[in-house]
């Protein structure tokens, strides 16, 4: 049958409140005697805490409570338990909190904060996960190693800032370079960046006298942040609600715990107020999570025709102060570091580091594109070594059919065409002639390949609730968050399609609330129309089923005579019979009164199949639910006088299965490419001498504005139909920002002929390597 | 406390200023609840708070309250009755530019600043001004394409 609604364009459900104004983020909340919360940061990297002398803010106008982490025992997690939701005695980065002040405005909290006086002893500091994981390098948690946490997942080196050492080691890698006609070695580093979610964080808190407690927050994953809470303070988790109001994009950085808990522990201290935290601006730069921060070495090797033999990779990751959020980074780092090739024999090694940056943690396809800048930038490298164009260098290594990954899993024809993505922007950008350097300008155009398989608990799922009115239109509920990717538009069309009725009467419940929306694992890894659109599937077909059965009650028939068009039920033989879902959406009632059947009211549940966590010992195993594969391309010119470089054309070919809504797909793409610009050309967090952020705020941390887009996107999908995904769709979201930054290194190369390996290549590095190159010539 | 009389959407309010810095922005979003208007840095460098002040777009998060004393301020919520959207809010709908919708409220006004001023506006106008604002969702491209739209419609 032909499809109504999946793979059409269809608008946006959330867009006509964003439009107006009427979306409510948890900033625009306000609810009865709530306080506002300001806290005082530590503004040293690393110190012990003397003193903290609170009495002055404490007497300002208007101030209601200070608190601080005196006498506090708390530490949360969810797989390591390293982090306080405030300092107590030391303070291990800069924007750690280490007081906040409750008073009735945010002002008045804002200026009591400034009357806090706090002495500290200073320590010395590191930020560089290369020292930080030295022998001499100054201890930031002395107890790394005895903290509690899921000992199968996480390996720390105990005595060291080291507190997870993944490594993977799968054939054997002495043999592959042995075997090797041309082995290249090269170092990397991709800084730490910020997520930049316009929205900053925010969250608002209320303890009752009961213990229980109620939580609103800007956070992408709402049962992880009850189980949390509900951990933190020994309560039953039953006890703990989470409501989750539109967030104002989150791309990871608002998928871990970060700001919740301190709000939360402020609160426990006024009983029956609610405290409300905003973060400001350059409070989400030092003082919630920031991503990326590797610095790496590869060295791969392959045969005179080309075959990859062996791959050899380390990276260590500047975490940060806690650990907790960017443990699985460095794993699926080391997963995911081949690139989508096949390397018979792999040896990788990932140190996540404890640094005194503010933490580390999810930041959109983490791990991807920090290994994955390396594969690709490797690859460029290779395929010069051993005079092959880079894509049939690619095109004999990629993964596909039958070959196995580096995790040992054997990748199907469902899995995705790689073929057929570097067909599609290979055409899109090589296939006309390259405009010729001028005065002016030099031009240059880069390739590279990706996969994305997201790091995923083993047990990562989705549920869904539907339910039936009387008039047949049905109210779907899911705790997918609406961050801007699109799910309620995604949800919306699946179930319209599924339950085969017109889409004005499909309504998704979006405001997520823990107390009614069905379990979720939570809103990563670019999984909620795949998982999420097979429990909507399940919901429909059981609803189906119910309205059948009620159906065949009415009819006193076995109900596989019953047939269902989406407006009605009717018997087979007999299609004058017939009787409106609306009318059976409650059982059937007759005019006497008497009903028969039960309400349509069902349940659907969806887990990702056979995940496994990685064997501790080769890092080996199911790690992946799915792949999703993808080739960009880039056309570049650069211009000789300043080195600022402009992309002329960006061409993204993914395989995503089925595109369920072509629009808010292509999108995701857009919007991934132009934040992968940002990593490869201008995002750079940056440290003053004394352990401080330099530049925590847009305009000193540049991210890209209008006049940075592409000149021309080209958007191609591939559509291999996944047996797993709904209507054969795979996840898509994350991955257009995996192989950015090489793509645009590559073409820098090409234009250039300087091959960089550290981001972001500003306007002055490549001047810097413009003049080197004429030097060397003269 | 100081107070503060402005027009806003039409209707007039005086509202108490509390001491310190309260900005523009503060005002609408915390005395007269037009929480349309969003804070994203608080130093002009994003644009989501960006409404209509005596007929020009500004930055409510750098204006200080007082600087609005008997001025005249459009912000989103004013700009339909809610039921009847405005050709540019049809515009960022038809076009998808919408995605998170914590930057789209500026974007809006900020479109309506130049469409109003110029309706013929050339693309480099366009970008001009789309230039003061940022977007970490869409990349931009469908943005531009909606304020095209909103142009034609409104022409």
């Amino acid at each position: 049958m032909a499809l109504k609604y999946v793979g059409k364009p269809v608008r946006r459900v959330d867009a006509l409140q964003k439009v107006t104004g009427a979306a409510v983020y948890v900033a625009d909340i306000k609810v009865p005697r709530m306080l506002h919360a300001k806290v005082l940061r530590a503004g040293v990297a690393h110190a012990r805490i003397i003193s903290i002398d609170t009495s002055e803010a404490q007497s300002m106008p208007g101030v209601v409570r200070v608190v601080t982490g005196k006498d506090c025992k708390l530490l949360f997690g969810t797989c390591l338990w390293d982090q306080p939701p405030i300092a107590v005695e030391k303070v291990r980065h800069a924007g750690e909190a280490v007081a906040v002040v409750l008073a009735e405005t945010a002002l008045k909290a804002e200026t009591a904060v400034k009357k806090i006086k706090v002495r500290y002893d200073l320590l010395p500091f590191v930020l560089d996960p290369l020292e930080a994981a030295s022998t001499r390098a100054p201890i930031i948690h002395e107890k790394n190693g005895k903290y509690r946490r899921v000992e199968y997942v996480i390996h720390p080196v105990k005595g060291s800032n080291i507190f997870h050492h993944y490594k993977l080691r799968s054939g054997d890698v002495g043999a592959g370079f042995a075997e090797s006609d041309v082995v290249i070695e090269e170092s990397f580093e991709f800084p730490l960046s910020s997520h930049s979610a316009i929205e900053p964080h925010g969250a608002i808190c209320r303890f009752q006298a009961d213990g229980s407690i109620e939580m609103w927050a800007s956070n992408q994953a709402p049962f992880v942040l009850r189980d949390v809470l509900a951990d933190m303070f020994k309560v039953p988790t039953a006890r703990v609600r989470v409501h989750i109001p539109y967030l104002g994009g989150g791309f990871g950085g608002k998928s871990d715990i970060s700001i919740e808990p301190l709000t939360a522990y402020a609160a426990g201290f006024v009983p029956g107020y609610a405290v409300k935290l905003v973060l400001s601006r350059k409070e989400v730069f030092t003082s919630s999570l920031v991503g990326r921060g590797m610095k790496g070495r590869m060295k791969i090797g392959a045969k005179r025709d080309g075959t990859l033999r062996a791959l050899e990779a380390e990276m260590y990751f500047s975490d940060g102060a806690y650990g907790d959020t960017s443990w699985p980074v460095c794993t699926v780092a080391g997963h995911n570091c081949t690139g989508p090739y096949h390397f018979p024999n792999s040896r990788v090694d990932v140190y996540g580091v404890y640094t005194n940056s503010p933490p580390v943690g999810a930041f959109r396809g983490y791990g991807h594109p920090e290994g994955q800048f390396m594969a690709g930038r490797m690859m460029d490298i290779l395929a010069r070594k051993l005079r092959l164009p880079l894509w049939e260098l690619m095109e004999k290594n990629f993964l596909c059919e039958g070959k196995k990954n580096a995790l040992g899993q054997t990748i199907t024809r469902s899995h995705g065409d790689l073929f057929q993505c570097l067909a599609e922007v290979k055409n899109a950008v090589f296939a006309g002639v390259k405009p010729k350097n001028d005065d002016k300008y030099l031009y240059g155009r880069g390739l590279a390949a990706m996969m994305k398989s997201p790091k995923m608990a083993a047990n990562s799922s989705s549920c869904c609730q539907l339910k039936m009115s009387a008039d047949g239109s049905v109210f779907i509920n899911l705790a997918g968050i609406e961050m801007g990717q699109g799910s309620q538009t995604v949800f919306t069309q699946m179930a319209a399609e599924a339950l085969n009725i017109p889409i004005e009467k499909v309504k998704i419940y979006h405001d997520v609330d823990t107390q009614f929306s069905p379990w979720d694992w939570q809103t990563v890894a670019s999984m909620q129309t795949y998982r999420g659109g097979r429990a909507i599937l399940q919901a429909a077909e059981r609803a189906i089923a119910r309205l059948k059965a009620n159906a065949a009650e009415v009819f006193k028939c076995p109900v596989e005579e019953i047939e269902y068009n989406g407006e009605c039920c009717y018997r087979r033989d007999d299609p004058e019979k017939r009787l409106s879902t609306g009318s059976l959406a409650r059982g059937y009632m007759f005019e006497n009164g008497l009903t028969v059947g039960v309400p349509v009211h069902t349940t659907g549940s969806y887990r990702v199949q056979g995940v496994t966590e990685p064997d501790p010992d080769t890092g080996m195993g199911n790690a992946a639910g799915s792949w999703t594969f993808g080739c960009q391309a880039a056309e570049v010119r650069i211009e000789k006088a300043t080195g600022k470089v402009e992309v002329l054309h960006f061409a993204s070919a993914f395989d995503p299965g089925k595109v369920i809504n072509p629009r808010t797909c292509r999108g995701q793409i857009t919007g991934g490419v132009v934040q992968g610009l940002g990593a490869a050309l201008m995002e750079k967090i940056e440290f003053r001498e004394d352990g401080t952020i330099r530049n925590a705020n847009f305009g000193p941390y540049k991210i890209p504005r209008i006049t940075d887009m592409p000149k021309k996107f080209t958007v191609k999908f591939v559509e291999t139909p996944n047996k797993e995904g709904p209507w054969g769709a795979k996840p898509i979201a994350e991955h257009p920002i995996v192989v950015v930054a090489p793509t645009i290194l590559n073409a820098i190369r090409d234009a250039t002929g300087a091959d960089f390996y550290r981001l972001p290549v500003t306007p002055a590095d490549i001047l810097k390597a413009l003049l080197k190159a004429l030097k060397e010539e003269k | 406390m100081p107070a503060l009389t402005l027009k806003v959407n039409g209707a007039l309010h005086t509202v108490e200023i509390e001491e310190g810095r309260v900005t523009l922005l503060d005002v609408l979003r915390d005395k007269l609840d037009l929480t349309g208007a969003k804070l994203g840095c608080g130093v002009g460098q994003c644009g989501s708070c960006t409404v209509i002040m005596n007929g020009e777009a500004v930055t409510s998060c750098t204006v200080l309250a007082g600087k609005a004393e008997s001025a005249e301020i459009l912000t989103v919520e004013g700009l339909s009755d809610g039921y009847t959207l405005h050709p540019i809010q049809e515009a960022f709908i038809e076009k998808g530019a919408v995605q998170c919708g914590f930057c789209t409220p500026g974007l809006i006004m900020r479109s309506y600043d130049l469409l109003t001023r110029k309706p013929a506006a050339s693309e480099e106008e366009i970008v001009e001004v789309l230039d003061k604002h940022l977007c970490r969702c869409t990349g931009y491209e469908p943005i531009l394409e909606a304020v095209r739209l909103a142009r034609k419609k409104m022409a």
